[in-house]
């Protein structure tokens, strides 16, 4: 197959997802990744100046937010600089979010190598699936690791079926075991996979268990390809070698900061997180909490069609009738839903930890798509007005909540919820970060008045900071600690943080809103003001 | 000519559309429910509507019960009337509310508007006409509540617990030996105290219990003790005792090993 129709849908999520990033707030987690990236930003320039200070601090300048590794910070970083510092060509926060969109397009790419083996149809519904709700279309813009590594999840998958042969690039041929060329794989191939694992290591610890699925999968091949694989996975030792170089933190005492790393993960706090009416605040959690959230969040469509992939793929795995390259996809898909299903792992965050579950499963549920337009067609439907008909009832769905909820992604609830009211009276959260917050600055702009002391709740310092520079927010609004310490106080509704609205009502001495941020009804964002200020009722 | 199997065949073809007409069917199903749900919805001016007819209609012993308890949006608009966001309307207290007016919008998903008037219906309330505004509906309740003798506790102050605002002082906790005290003035009857540790410090389950201990003219009349909340049993404690006739010097002492929470406690009483 060219990669004429994968670079171009890349391409195309690319320019969409720049094209509607302005709007979207700056997430909690970002805030941080922001700061992380200015200091590491100021590192490279050290480097260019002087190398050798630059090599000898690696730690004053790497050691914030040692909690995740360094390449998706360090792209960001040189972003910025390249954009931002030195052509002046980008705001702050762009110039940051600018490498998030390119792992989109990576993810894009990647997703229709794996469904145009399958059919070129499949090639254009796989990626369009996987982005089509807001839920995952949000993710797309954050300079946060959730897509990156989902993208890198699907890119090692498909380097690594590559590198052992089973994807060619023709299209519509999955190559049988039997027909496997003898001569052995190009290293460049086998090398590009070991690279790419080390890139998904120095983004988001996700990639631990990516050589566990690997080893499996090689193990379950048929023989003749089974030793191939084997005698490709040691390519994966490469990923260390690329985690430390893109990861300067680890120059210096490298045992200490991996432990740092580890254990961070190892014991991550668990937030409260509201489902189904209670707060959950640690474990047991129910089983399977990932898949009854992604059946409320994603849109119908989606949701049948990726329940009827999984389905698929788990009766043909049953029934040995799996290709290898469809086994690869399984593997890869239950690995990162898996750990979240244990009942002890953390759940908070919505589906973005659990991304590229949905993403491995989309070239099967295009392929089932693909598939129903083709057997309507045999019926006499013209092949193009039946994909016509296929894309229109699978995506139109997903396109109205995007073009209904969006930038507001964490809000975003599917038809099985009773959309955003409906997962309100189903006690679902509600959101979470702060992002929604930009839904009232234009009011906080236009009333408060001049030195206005705001309290932004679960807005951080670092995200209320980046609104300032990118102009969202006045520059002369201050950040109150508190109601009571505020004139202002721009509440994100949270079910766990209720008491911050009562203790405003005493504070202020008002229990009527200024204005306020509301999806379908449902209270986002609530702002007060005190009496006798602009804006106050 | 057709040959005898052709009517199979047809059909045989018709059946292979069929995946692709679910698929279809699905689509525009959730399409249905996406671009009709904004018409199930209130608009502002249904809210403008709802809130002017309460204006005209309420009284000063009157409340506003939201339903669903999320639809808080209504705030904006009703300023006249104290605003409740109870979940539980069979066992939620509403002291003084002689009439309550539950605003609610029935045809928003999930809404379970039968559920909150069986819930009025199990405490004795006799419902009125229900009036409709656009998404909203309308509909007051006589509660038949006993009449309050005497608020021991300031109601307009409010903070959180179970999640959801009550009328409560917040009162300190102290060490056993120097309990934070809370006193007031009132005429005797049935004594209603409630209390609850505030925000998320309720569900810290190591931190231990606060007592509550409720004295009528410096003699004890009462002990409350509140735990940790443990789901589903609430962190809202509540107990009911018969208090002597008359004006009395009510003081409710406040304890536990672990001061360090916010606390808070709500009292009156009624005729009995």
């Amino acid at each position: 197959m060219t990669r004429r129709l994968p670079l171009a849908l890349a391409a195309l999520t690319f320019a969409a997802l720049f094209a509607t990033q302005s709007g979207v707030g700056f997430v909690r987690d970002e805030g941080y990744y922001f700061e992380a990236a200015r200091s590491y930003e100021q590192w490279v320039l050290l480097l260019l100046r002087a190398p050798a200070a630059a090599l000898r601090d690696t730690g004053r300048y790497w050691s914030l937010n040692f909690e995740h590794p360094g390449l998706a910070k360090l792209l960001f970083a040189l972003s910025h600089l390249v954009f931002t510092t030195w052509l002046g060509w980008l705001p702050d926060a762009l110039a940051f979010r600018l490498p998030a969109f390119a792992f989109g397009a990576l993810l894009t790419y990647w997703l229709a190598m794996l469904a145009a083996q399958r059919s070129r149809p499949a090639a254009v519904f796989a990626p369009a699936l996987f982005w089509g709700a807001e839920r995952t279309f949000f993710h797309g813009h954050l300079a946060c690791f959730d897509v990156p590594i989902c993208a890198l999840t699907a890119g090692v998958g498909v380097a690594w079926a590559r590198a052992i042969g089973i994807l060619e690039s023709s299209p519509s041929t999955v190559t049988p075991p039997s027909t496997l060329p003898s001569t052995p794989t190009p290293p460049r191939r086998s090398l590009f996979f070991g690279f790419l694992f080390g890139c998904a290591l120095a983004v988001k610890h996700n990639a631990w268990l990516l050589p566990a699925v690997l080893l499996v999968h090689a193990l379950l091949l048929p023989a003749e390809l089974r030793r191939r694989a084997l005698r490709t996975l040691p390519w994966l030792l490469l990923g260390p070698i690329v985690l430390f170089a893109a990861w300067p933190l680890l120059w210096h005492d490298p045992v200490r900061h991996l432990s740092d790393w580890v254990s961070f993960h190892a014991h991550h706090v668990h937030y409260a997180w509201y489902y189904f009416g209670r707060e959950l605040r640690g474990p047991p959690f129910p089983i399977f909490y990932p898949l009854v959230l992604l059946a409320l969040v994603l849109p119908l469509p989606q949701v049948t069609l990726f329940a009827a992939a999984g389905a698929k793929l788990l009766w043909d795995f049953a029934h040995r009738a799996l290709s290898p390259l469809r086994l690869l996809e399984l593997g890869l898909a239950g690995a990162a839903i898996l750990p979240f299903m244990l009942r002890t792992t953390p759940i908070f965050g919505g589906i973005k930890h659990w991304l590229a579950f949905v993403a491995l499963l989309a070239p099967e549920a295009a392929h089932l798509l693909a598939g129903a337009a083709g057997l309507a067609s045999q019926a006499g439907l013209p092949r193009a007005r039946a994909l016509g008909i296929a894309a229109a009832a699978a995506l139109l769905p997903g396109l109205w909540q995007i073009a209904h909820v969006h930038p507001y992604g964490t809000s975003a609830y599917g038809e099985l919820a009773g959309g955003v009211p409906g997962a309100a009276s189903l006690g679902m959260q509600r959101q979470y970060w702060s992002n929604n917050v930009t839904a009232v600055l234009p009011w906080l702009n236009a009333h408060a008045p001049r030195g206005a002391r705001v309290f932004f709740h679960e807005v951080n310092p670092e995200s209320y900071r980046a609104y300032q520079q990118a102009g969202m927010l006045r520059a002369d609004i201050q950040y109150a600690s508190g109601p009571w310490d505020a004139q202002y106080a721009a509440l994100q509704w949270h079910r766990e943080f209720r008491d911050r609205e009562p203790e405003t009502w005493n504070a202020f001495g008002t229990r009527t809103p200024a204005t306020g941020f509301y999806l379908d009804e449902t209270p986002q964002v609530v702002v007060y003001a005190r009496p006798g200020l602009p804006g106050a009722p | 000519m057709e040959d005898a199997a052709a009517p199979a065949r047809r059909r045989s073809d018709r059946a292979r559309a069929v995946p692709l007409l679910a698929i279809a069917a699905l689509g525009v199903c959730a399409l249905a429910f996406d671009l009709t749900l904004p018409l199930r919805l209130p608009g502002d001016a249904d809210h403008a509507e709802a809130a002017a007819a309460l204006r005209v209609r309420a009284g000063p012993r009157d409340a506003v019960q939201l339903w669903p308890p999320w639809a808080e949006r209504a705030r904006m608009f009703i300023r006249t009337l104290p605003v409740r966001t109870e979940e539980d309307l069979r066992a939620a207290d509403y002291p003084g509310v002689e009439r309550l007016w539950l605003l609610a919008m029935p045809r928003a998903p999930f809404a379970r508007l039968s559920r909150a008037r069986a819930g009025l219906r199990e405490r004795g309330a006799i419902a009125g006409e229900e009036m409709r505004f656009g998404g909203l509906s309308l509909q007051p309740w006589d509660l038949r509540g006993p009449r309050v003798l005497s608020f021991l506790t300031d109601p307009r102050e409010e903070h959180e617990i179970d999640y959801v605002p009550r009328q409560c002082m917040q009162v300190r906790i102290g060490p056993p030996p120097d309990p934070g005290t809370l006193e007031a003035r009132g005429l005797g009857g049935v004594l209603h105290v409630r209390a609850g540790i505030v925000g998320e410090r309720a569900y810290q389950v190591a931190r231990g219990p606060v007592r509550v201990e409720v004295q009528v003219d410096g003699a004890p009349l009462a002990t409350l003790t509140v735990p940790p909340t443990v789901p589903p049993e609430p962190g809202w404690r509540r107990i009911e005792v018969a208090a002597p006739s008359g004006e009395h010097a009510f003081a409710f002492r406040v304890s536990a090993r672990d001061a360090d929470r916010p606390f808070c406690l709500a009292a009156w009483t009624t005729a009995p």
